[in-house]
């Protein structure tokens, strides 16, 4: 009887159905471990059968145990039992594709080499019944050495029989033996592990030999020097010479040894019978009707999103701002109630109102990778991709981040690809967001309203949003030629058999979507908010050491008692002279406290950075209050319109409300008001007076391309693990930013002085 | 007569004589089943192409098929 926890790890094929199983072994109990310097995850779940604990560990899938990066490595590692986290498995369960298993059985044949004991799962059993394929699982388990176990994991069918398979394969503790390579091999092996000493497992010494420029090289020539890779050269040399030259003499020993278990205990119909999937693929690959479909596809699924999301957001947003009034009426005035309610509140605010887009993408799109669609969108989309230097796999991302960059850089995680991945990842922030939009159309009706024809407004916005979709495909080719520069990828995919999704699968991948990024995403979107907070907040004293909120309130306060007064004056039909100069006085006391307001933010710290960096803004034709405004917008690109609503003593200003027909009157008249204010203000100022439209156009322009978003910095530094490339991100696209601002407001005033 | 596989049509089988380039790529597309011996079912010609291979269907580009050599088989 076992009394220790055991530990297996689950592998097998992308598609073989590996999640499904996991998820019908361990049920709710998951958590995803994390790997340091790699960017891969692995789930994990507990569960006890026969009154053993087990641990599952479910690796990532691939079709071999040929590590060619760092990500491929960890899983070879944890099988080996080299990772620190992990002890080393004591049974490896290999799931294979009982409809495929001539190609499934290859991975199986390394997984023999490892020297563990090895359970093989053999998955949809029922799926090869229905073509013909007839799998005698005594037989095979004959050929194969270890225990073979049929098995419908998404119905959970002969699950039970795996984990008793499972319990007995740890008990006995016999490790199988692989595919018998050719002598002169085996005998270079033994020359090799001589050489490298005891440290390094004969698994790794024979994977380096056969693997030609993989992981496992370049990790043993940093160790041991250029000497291993001459020896390794001459040692190839040799093989080839004895005509076992690798990487050939793998792929045939193993498929040898895979044909001749196959011929023994498979037997198949002579003709392949035409499938659903067949017949579904004629119409889904066609370069012209699949084409259709897919766009049909991608719109109901924005649309869905854009329909579905806007209510929860809205109502995110509705309980953000009831949590900060409650905050503001049971608080005393202070900077612990501003930091409270809105640093804090707003902050928290601000992480989930990305929830509801999250979570619907990703139901769609694990919808669509479950049910097998998604290799057929990635087909029809690479010959576009491809002309910038990556594949099919990256479009969904890209278009995803049309709607928000942040589930769109989640969604590059089905890239396999690490320089496509990365490269798909630096450019999804250049797409045209929907936080964009308020920025685009609060400038659009200030300027380009009133004395240009009707269709100028629209014109504009489509240009801004083709300047996100030409931008972004130029980025990632010059990256791909520069800093992402590496052997082409190898680009083959596999088109799985369509499948019937299931709801829980796709439940799961939701709420998973949404708590990684709320979790590790958040942390750091929220500290970004707290700071702006802080630098628009300190020093709150006026010169003469006043505090800032306390005169605001006063000032509301008065403005409150004056209102009923207010109206009655303005209703008033024969007013006297004295009335209107009251009146008067009452109106300038109404504004007082967002002049106060913008007083305040004006000698805050970030006023005083705006003030300070007005020459580096003038190139762009800005003057200090856009610039300010631009800076304060950093962490949240829609945080301009507040911020120009404070700084334009117009008061805080809902970007929700600009553009939005449904906005209560009082948002909308402010929105509006805040358009006026711009334009007047600029109107006095000899250089936007003068150039207005340039600047607008600028201004535009550097909103387009900058990334003024934390949580998309966030989220790239969540998935790529390194704070390396958010920060190249965050500096390439305020360089891009500043150089387009700067071109199109020199062009632009050009273009007005030649008009004159 | 041997020929790079994106000269085959649409509906055309052949037996793969050779797979040449990279080291990593020959190896990953004999892990997919594309090796010396296997017999390729051509889905759809173009790039990308879909191929058949033991019932499993691959999508490789052009440039990366003209690699392949393989024998037309009637």
């Amino acid at each position: 009887m076992l009394t220790k926890t055991l530990t297996v790890a689950l592998v097998g094929n992308p598609n073989a159905g590996k999640s499904t199983l996991f998820n019908a072994l361990s049920g709710l109990r998951q958590r995803v471990g994390n790997y340091p310097g790699v960017t891969v995850e692995m789930k994990k779940g507990q569960f006890t059968a026969g009154g053993v604990a087990i641990d599952l560990i479910d690796l990532p899938g691939t079709y071999s145990l040929a590590a060619r990066s760092p990500d491929e490595m960890v899983a070879v590692d944890l099988l080996l039992g080299r990772r620190p986290e992990e002890p080393r498995p004591d049974v490896v369960l290999s799931i294979v594709d009982a409809t495929n298993l001539d190609r499934h059985l290859y991975l199986t044949s390394q997984l023999l080499d490892l020297g563990e004991p090895v359970v093989v799962a053999v998955n949809m059993i029922d799926a090869a019944a229905a073509q013909g394929v007839k799998i005698d699982c005594t037989a095979l388990s004959a050929q194969l050495g270890v225990a073979v176990v049929p098995i419908q994991a998404n119905k959970g069918i002969g699950v039970e029989a795996l984990t008793r398979a499972v319990l007995d394969a740890a008990e006995s503790g016999k490790a199988p033996a692989g595919p018998k390579f050719p002598a002169a091999f085996d005998a270079e092996a033994e020359r090799l592990q001589a050489d490298l000493g005891g440290d390094v497992p004969e698994f790794l010494t024979r994977r380096v030999l056969l693997d030609v420029g993989g992981y496992v090289e370049q990790w043993l020539v940093e160790k041991h020097g250029a000497g291993l890779k001459q020896k390794l050269t001459d040692a190839r040399q040799r093989l080839a010479d004895a005509n076992c030259g690798v990487p050939g003499v793998e792929a045939r020993s193993r498929f040898a040894w895979v044909k001749a278990a196959v011929t023994a205990a498979v037997s198949r119909p002579a003709e392949r019978p035409v499938t659903f999937t067949d017949k579904l693929d004629k119409v889904l690959t066609h370069r012209v009707w699949g084409t259709l479909v897919f766009l049909v596809v991608m719109f109901l699924m924005f649309q869905s999103i854009y329909l579905w999301a806007k209510p929860l957001m809205d109502a995110i947003d509705g309980t953000r701002e009831s949590a900060a009034k409650l905050i503001e009426s049971h608080m005393d005035q202070g900077p612990l109630r501003s930091l409270v309610a809105d640093g804090v509140i707003k902050g928290v605010g601000s992480v989930l109102i990305f929830l509801p887009q999250i979570m619907i993408l990703f139901g769609f799109i694990a919808f669509l990778e479950d049910c097998g669609y998604m290799a057929r969108a990635a087909f029809l989309m690479d010959r576009l991709m491809s002309r910038c230097g990556l594949s099919g796999k990256s479009f969904i991302p890209l278009l995803s981040s049309v709607a928000c960059a942040i589930p769109g850089i989640m969604a590059t995680r089905v890239i396999e690809n690490r320089r496509d991945r990365l490269a798909t990842i630096l450019v999804a922030p250049l797409m045209s967001c929907s936080a964009r939009l308020p920025v685009y159309v609060l400038l659009i009706g200030a300027f380009l309203k009133d004395g240009y024809p009707a269709w100028l407004p629209g014109l504009v916005l489509f240009g801004l949003y083709m300047i996100g979709f030409t931008v972004a495909p130029l980025v990632a080719l010059v990256l791909k030629r520069s800093l992402l520069r590496g052997a082409a990828p190898v680009f083959v995919m596999e088109l799985p058999a369509y499948r019937r999704p299931k709801l829980g699968a796709v439940l799961r991948r939701m709420t998973e979507a949404g708590w990684a990024f709320t979790l590790r995403a958040g942390t750091i979107i929220f500290a970004a908010m707290v700071l702006v907070w802080a630098l628009l907040y300190f020093p709150h004293t006026d010169p003469s050491g006043r505090s800032y909120p306390t005169r605001i309130e006063e000032a509301e306060t008065a403005a409150k008692e004056s209102e009923e007064k207010l109206k009655e004056l303005k209703e008033k039909p024969d007013a006297t002279e004295e009335d209107k100069a009251e009146l008067e006085k009452l109106e300038a006391a109404a504004g007082e406290a967002d002049k106060l307001n913008g007083e305040w933010k004006r000698q805050s710290l970030l006023g005083r950075a705006g003030l300070f960096m007005e020459p580096v803004f003038k190139p762009l034709g800005w003057d200090w209050k856009v610039g300010m405004a631009a800076l304060a917008s950093f962490p949240a690109r829609e945080v301009i319109v507040g911020t120009l609503g404070l700084i334009y003593d117009v008061g805080d200003v809902d970007s929700g409300a600009i553009g939005d027909d449904e906005a209560d009157d009082d948002a909308k008249a402010k929105a509006t008001g805040l358009a006026t204010a711009v334009k007047d203000d600029w109107a006095k100022d000899p250089v936007r007076g003068k150039y207005g439209v340039a600047v607008a156009a600028s201004v535009m322009v550097f909103f387009a391309l900058c990334c003024q978003c934390a949580s998309t910095l966030a989220v790239i530094r969540r998935e790529t693990r390194s704070w390396a490339w958010p920060a190249f991100t965050f500096a390439y696209m305020t360089a891009l930013a500043y150089f387009g601002a700067f071109v199109t407001f020199q062009i632009g005033s050009l273009i007005t002085d030649a008009l004159r | 007569m041997l020929m790079p596989l994106d000269m085959l049509r649409t509906g055309e089988v052949a037996e793969v004589e050779e797979v040449s380039g990279q080291p990593a790529w020959v190896g990953r597309l004999a892990e997919l089943g594309i090796r010396q011996g296997s017999r390729v079912r051509v889905v759809q010609s173009g790039t990308p192409c879909l191929l058949d291979v033991n019932g499993c269907k691959l999508c490789l580009r052009g440039g990366e098929c003209s690699q392949i050599l393989v024998r037309p088989v009637a």
